[in-house]
């Protein structure tokens, strides 16, 4: 028997594919979901620098510091968070904002 | 004579103490001091100045200001006029304004990263003195880095849009900072357009490196380590502490050296940087990548290049 205090998880739907996976309260979203192997949310830094895995939630959770470069104080108020930097405090919609590739369309010269 | 090699890189942090426990306990670094705003300073135990890190508290990760030292002051005036003889302006500073170092010169690439050159910085040694060394120091934490040993920064690329930030810093630190072209990629229909560059003023690959991206930004700061063994343990001790590894042990094509990226807490990224690849002479050839096999010079072994590389990296100034 474990002595540490159950972790409650929360269901967590990815609302541009459907898809929901399971998040403990004590993960982050980004981690929770690449641990399982899903997709769906960009994965970077993992660490609130990048903003690839930006996402808008609805529904409850606590954040950790997220680089102002890609979260404004406005946006965090309107529910913009990055998923990397995000635990659970109840079953969660997220909305997918961040990209990998924003030049998918266009000629890439190498890099871009 | 003129610029020896890097110096020290700032970076920004979103929480020191993540970061204190990041660039401490899983790379390795020694702690040389902190002032009062909180900026931690830092170095390897091979490293004989005293600080060639600085960490500052901040709410937007990224980097700074990049800076590298001169073998003697009077370089210093030289590279001003010649800088200045380039048509950037550079802004010369007191001795104290980088903490420990003598006077120094400021100025923007032409990719926009903030630099300084300088000449002087307290000497402190390295950990295992300088009479009969032993070839490491005990209590070593972590990965045990030995130096930081170069930085990749990102340059806005647009060929479409005649701009080419990569060419234009590449061009500068050759012409006036009489750094080496050691690799180069180059890209397009016709194979001319430069996406990125590897220079050199030590005789290893690169002191710095650019690559061409959407918009200007740090993409790594790496420190040195000896061998592939090393390599692997250090991605062991990133496992342990829950790091965040980008690419695990490989090799790169362009410079031959043995890596792991990984991420700081603040999602800065950082890389383990082993072997001296080759002897970068003044006289060797310039070693081109073409764009179809990029992706094998970046990442020798899988030969593919990984999405993230130039999408995910942290601000440039």
């Amino acid at each position: 028997m474990s002595d540490e205090a159950p972790c409650p998880v929360f269901d967590v739907r990815i609302a541009d594919t459907g898809e929901v996976y399971q998040c403990p309260a004590r993960e982050t979203l980004l981690k929770a979901m690449a641990r399982l192997g899903r997709k769906g949310i960009p994965s970077g830094c993992h660490g609130g620098g990048c903003g690839v895995c930006k996402v808008r939630v609805t529904g409850e959770v606590t954040t950790m510091a997220m680089s102002r470069s890609h979260v404004s104080e406005t946006e965090e108020r309107q529910g913009y968070v990055l998923a990397c930097r995000c635990y659970p405090r109840g079953h969660l919609s997220v909305e997918v904002v961040g990209k990998l590739h924003k030049a998918v369309t266009r000629p890439r010269y190498g890099f871009v | 004579m003129g610029v020896m090699r890097i110096g020290h890189i700032n970076i920004r942090v979103l929480d020191m103490d993540a970061a204190l426990h990041h660039y401490e306990n899983v790379l390795g670094l020694l702690r040389a001091d902190q002032d009062g705003d909180g900026n931690v300073y830092l170095r390897g135990w091979d490293e004989w100045d005293k600080y060639s890190v600085i960490l500052s508290p901040s709410d937007r990760a990224g980097m700074n200001h990049i800076a590298y030292k001169v073998e003697s002051d009077d370089d210093l005036d030289v590279l001003r006029r010649r800088i200045e003889a380039y048509g950037i302006e550079v802004e010369e500073c007191p001795a104290g304004a980088l903490p420990d170092c003598g006077r120094s010169l400021r100025f923007h690439l032409p990719s926009g990263h903030l630099m300084y050159l300088y000449a002087e910085k307290t000497y402190v040694g390295k950990a295992v003195s300088t009479t009969n060394p032993d070839p490491w120091p005990d209590g070593l934490k972590g990965a045990g880095v030995h130096w930081l040993d170069h930085a990749l920064l990102m340059c806005e690329l647009d060929p479409e849009s005649g701009v080419n930030k990569v060419e234009e810093s590449t061009a500068f630190m050759q012409d006036v900072l009489d750094f080496k072209l050691t690799e180069q990629v180059l890209v397009g229909p016709d194979g001319d357009i430069k996406a990125a560059t590897w220079l050199a003023r030590t005789s290893t690959p690169h002191d710095i490196a650019f690559v061409g991206g959407p918009v200007k930004g740090l993409h790594h700061c790496a420190f040195f380590l000896d061998e592939w063994s090393d390599v692997l343990k250090a991605a062991d001790v990133m496992a342990k502490n829950k790091v965040k590894i980008d690419v695990t042990p490989q090799r790169h094509g362009i410079t031959r050296g043995a890596t792991i990226y990984f991420f700081d807490p603040s999602g800065n990224r950082n890389e383990t940087f082993a072997g001296l690849g080759y002897l970068a002479q003044p006289d060797m050839p310039v070693i081109t990548w073409t764009e179809d096999e990029l992706g094998r010079g970046i990442f020798y072994h899988t030969g593919e290049l990984n999405e993230a590389f130039t999408t995910v990296y942290t601000e440039g100034a």
